[in-house]
């Protein structure tokens, strides 16, 4: 279920919300619908420049971690965003609301991630 | 003999010229100064003059010399010569004039060599990268005041990073030898080095010629012992540019270099103990290689203890792809660890502790409670009390002063003699956990550097793996590299004392390209093909480095990770704006580096090197850089302009 949710993002969700029955599921209805074009917009405002523009992460005091078809759970999410925990800056609500982070979680859903790297020629060293 | 001066003495003249302008002054005060001012008298004649004016007046003036056949700064070259100073980095000046010409003409500009610089910020920093690969000082020569100012920055630079530079400032001590008003002769000083002593490790100004032959040695010496350091000697013009006199009592005293401090040998022995006999050693290190025979021997202490290293990047000190290299595992070897040896650590604390940047700043120790820690190294005798580069007092259980690298054969020996056959089961097992742990980081940082892998611009991952998959065969060695990019540690093999040479130290921005040329010039003739990842911020400072580059012919790979913003300011000026919950869109004013966007490649071909960019579709990436190696393959510097994504 959650590998369906990172392909079809927010969408898919929303069918979930549906299906009913699976762990996966519940676990999914408590992410809020999200606009990815909203949040694409958003996040390339402001989180890219920790981040990435892939979400591959990158470096400031810490490492900032990669974002790309995130895992963690949307609660988990906001509250990183709300109440950060290490270096990241909080993200109140006035700077960025409950849609708006629900926005930019689901365009990280829709991030291409990882590449396999076994058949790639550069790696192979 | 009569003491009194012969009536034609030149400089008895200007004295009396000079009391004639005093008296002068003193007749034209302003009328309000005086109480019993008078109205000036018409027709008011000067006095008729006197026998001694007379003779003054029509004596001949004393014969000028016209040449010289010795000069100070001739003995200045001779000198340089037996220190065997390769180079000597400028920005040409008058006050040193006497010494640029002796090195050109009597020193046939061969040992030392002059190096063109457009800034003497360069000159330091050219000498900074150049000592840490070839392990030796270059000479940097400047203007004392107006150029040293302008060096301070890079001599900051080498101070923190522990890299000798021999520096060098001309005065113009006497202020009745100074000439007409322009620069160089007014802009003069008592003490150059007074602006600079808290980064230097030693400064002199030599009153003779002699004086400077003992000074130039004993700086020499000073510069290179460790904890090296920059140094400065203050050259008076009049003593470069002068006849020698007595050249016969001259003397160029033998320049005896100090062999390292080792460790003393029962805090060694109980080192020995405590890592043998620990469940989980950790070894940290800094500052510490300065030779490839230290990174060996770190290898093969590692190796007979089976324990795992982490590498802070002060230098290349263990080989990145080693099984036991844990580097990029720092929570849990630290969290683990029950000895953690740490040598050549600039700052203890920061590698062993978790620091929180927030309104209020928190931190908690990584290591657990009981954990020995151990510090060897000369950091505690490398402090000066203005500028500082130390961070918060640690604790630590045994401090072992001690050169790093000069301690550890005694130290590995004293571990051999306690490895009993008992042990090694158990250190075999931990050997393989960590080895197991580092395939494994290596695959994710592989995978890692495929997020974004087509995008615009381009990632640091990607930029970093085509770099790489060019250079890979070749005699490799990155000189240079940007803030936060830890993709050449994570997916590169870093397996010689040259492949990597540290960073700035001082964190300087303006450090990187000049460093990385010294350093590509010190490799030049060792064959190597040099590469430095630079950023668009730093090369804003010194662009001029590219036509020095071009002008000596230094081959040098130089890709510029152009993210357009000082990043780094960019977050923190992101994080103040969240603090106070005012949004954080306006967190580009002032940080970046766009409207316009600089092309860095028009900029290094108007310097004469060869450019490409800006490239910013990743595929076009691994064609631009076969080009640009076969430039630097033919002996020049190439530039390639990324445009990159922030990190």
């Amino acid at each position: 279920m959650r590998k369906v949710f990172n392909l079809f993002g927010a969408t898919a969700m929303a069918a979930s919300l549906c299906s009913g029955g699976l762990a996966g599921v519940a676990r999914a209805q408590d992410v809020p619908p999200g606009d990815a074009a909203n949040g694409k917009r958003l996040y390339l405002a402001t989180c890219f420049v920790c981040h990435g523009r892939s979400g591959q992460g990158g470096a400031m005091n810490g490492p900032a971690p990669i974002l790309a078809k995130t895992a963690m759970p949307f609660d988990g999410f906001k509250a990183q965003l709300r109440q950060p925990i290490n270096e990241m800056p909080a993200y109140s609500e006035a700077v960025m609301s409950d849609q708006q982070i629900a926005d930019v979680y689901a365009f990280l859903q829709t991030l291409p991630g990882p590449l396999p790297t076994k058949d790639m020629a550069i790696f192979k060293d | 003999m009569s003491r009194r001066r012969p009536p034609h003495d030149p400089n008895r003249r200007k004295f009396l010229k000079s009391a004639t302008l005093a008296g002068a002054a003193a007749v034209t005060r302003p009328a309000a100064a005086s109480a019993q001012s008078v109205a000036p008298r018409a027709n008011l004649k000067a006095a008729a003059p006197g026998p001694i004016q007379i003779a003054l007046e029509s004596s001949p003036p004393e014969k000028d010399p016209q040449t010289q056949t010795t000069s100070g700064g001739d003995f200045m070259v001779d000198v340089l010569k037996t220190l065997d100073i390769d180079y000597l980095a400028m920005n040409c000046a008058s006050s040193f004039r006497g010494l640029h010409e002796a090195v050109i003409n009597y020193g046939k500009n061969v040992k030392p060599e002059i190096l063109t610089c457009n800034h003497e910020e360069i000159a330091v920093a050219m000498g900074h990268g150049y000592a840490k690969m070839e392990g030796k000082p270059l000479a940097m020569i400047c203007h004392g005041v107006v150029g040293l100012q302008h060096a301070t920055m890079a001599m900051y630079n080498a101070w923190c990073d522990r890299v000798p530079v021999y520096c060098i400032g001309g005065n113009i001590l006497e202020a009745n030898k100074r000439g007409n008003s322009t620069a160089e002769w007014v802009h003069s000083a008592v003490d150059i080095a007074a602006g600079v002593r808290d980064y230097t490790k030693w400064d002199d100004q030599p009153a003779s010629l002699q004086h400077f032959a003992e000074s130039a040695v004993r700086a020499y010496k000073i510069a290179t012992t460790p904890p090296m350091g920059p140094v400065l000697l203050s050259l008076d013009a009049e003593l470069q540019e002068n006849p020698i006199k007595d050249a016969e009592t001259l003397h160029i005293p033998k320049l005896s270099k100090v062999v390292p401090p080792q460790a003393d040998s029962g805090a060694i022995a109980e080192v020995a103990r405590l890592l043998v006999n620990a469940e989980a050693p950790l070894i940290v290190v800094d500052r510490m290689a300065r030779t490839q025979a230290g990174m060996d021997r770190l290898v093969e202490l590692a190796e007979l203890l089976q324990c795992a290293v982490m590498d802070r990047f002060g230098r290349t000190n263990f080989p990145s792809r080693h099984p036991l290299n844990q580097t990029f595992r720092r929570n849990a070897v630290v969290g683990q660890a029950d000895v953690i040896l740490a040598i050549e650590m600039n700052d203890h604390w920061a590698a062993l502790n978790a620091f929180h940047d927030r309104i209020v700043r928190t931190s908690q120790p990584l290591y657990k409670a009981g954990t020995k820690i151990i510090s060897l190294g000369l950091r505690d005798m490398y402090l000066k009390a203005n500028y500082q580069d130390f961070g918060r007092f640690s604790d630590i259980d045994m401090s072992v002063a001690g050169d790093g690298e000069a301690t550890l054969p005694a130290l590995i020996e004293a571990v051999k003699k306690l490895i009993d056959g008992g042990r090694k089961a158990a250190y075999e097992a931990r050997g393989k956990r960590y080895a197991a742990a580092r395939f494994a980081m290596l695959e994710q940082a592989k995978s890692d550097a495929t997020i974004g892998w087509d995008s615009t611009p381009i990632t640091t991952g990607r930029m970093c793996a085509e770099v790489y998959a060019q250079i890979k065969d070749e005699d490799w060695s990155l000189v240079g590299n940007t803030i936060g990019n830890t993709w050449p540690m994570r997916l590169w093999n870093i397996d010689k004392i040259h492949r990597w040479n540290g960073g700035s130290g001082g964190a300087g921005v303006g450090y990187n390209a000049p460093a990385s040329l010294g350093a590509a010039l010190a490799n030049k003739r060792h064959g190597r093909l040099t590469v430095t990842f630079n950023g668009d911020g730093d090369l804003l400072y010194v662009p001029s480095t590219l036509w020095t580059a071009a002008h000596h012919r230094i081959p040098l790979l130089y890709i510029v990770q152009n993210n357009r913003a000082y990043h780094q300011e960019y977050m923190y000026l992101q994080a103040m704006a969240n603090r106070h919950a005012r949004g954080i869109n306006n967190a580009h004013i002032g940080t970046t580096i766009t409207d316009p966007n600089v092309d860095f490649a028009t900029v290094a071909r108007g310097f004469g090197v060869y450019g490409e960019g800006p490239i910013t579709d990743p595929k076009e990436l691994a064609p631009a850089l076969k080009r640009a190696i076969a430039v630097v393959k033919r002996g020049e510097p190439a530039l390639i302009d990324v445009v990159t994504d922030p990190r």
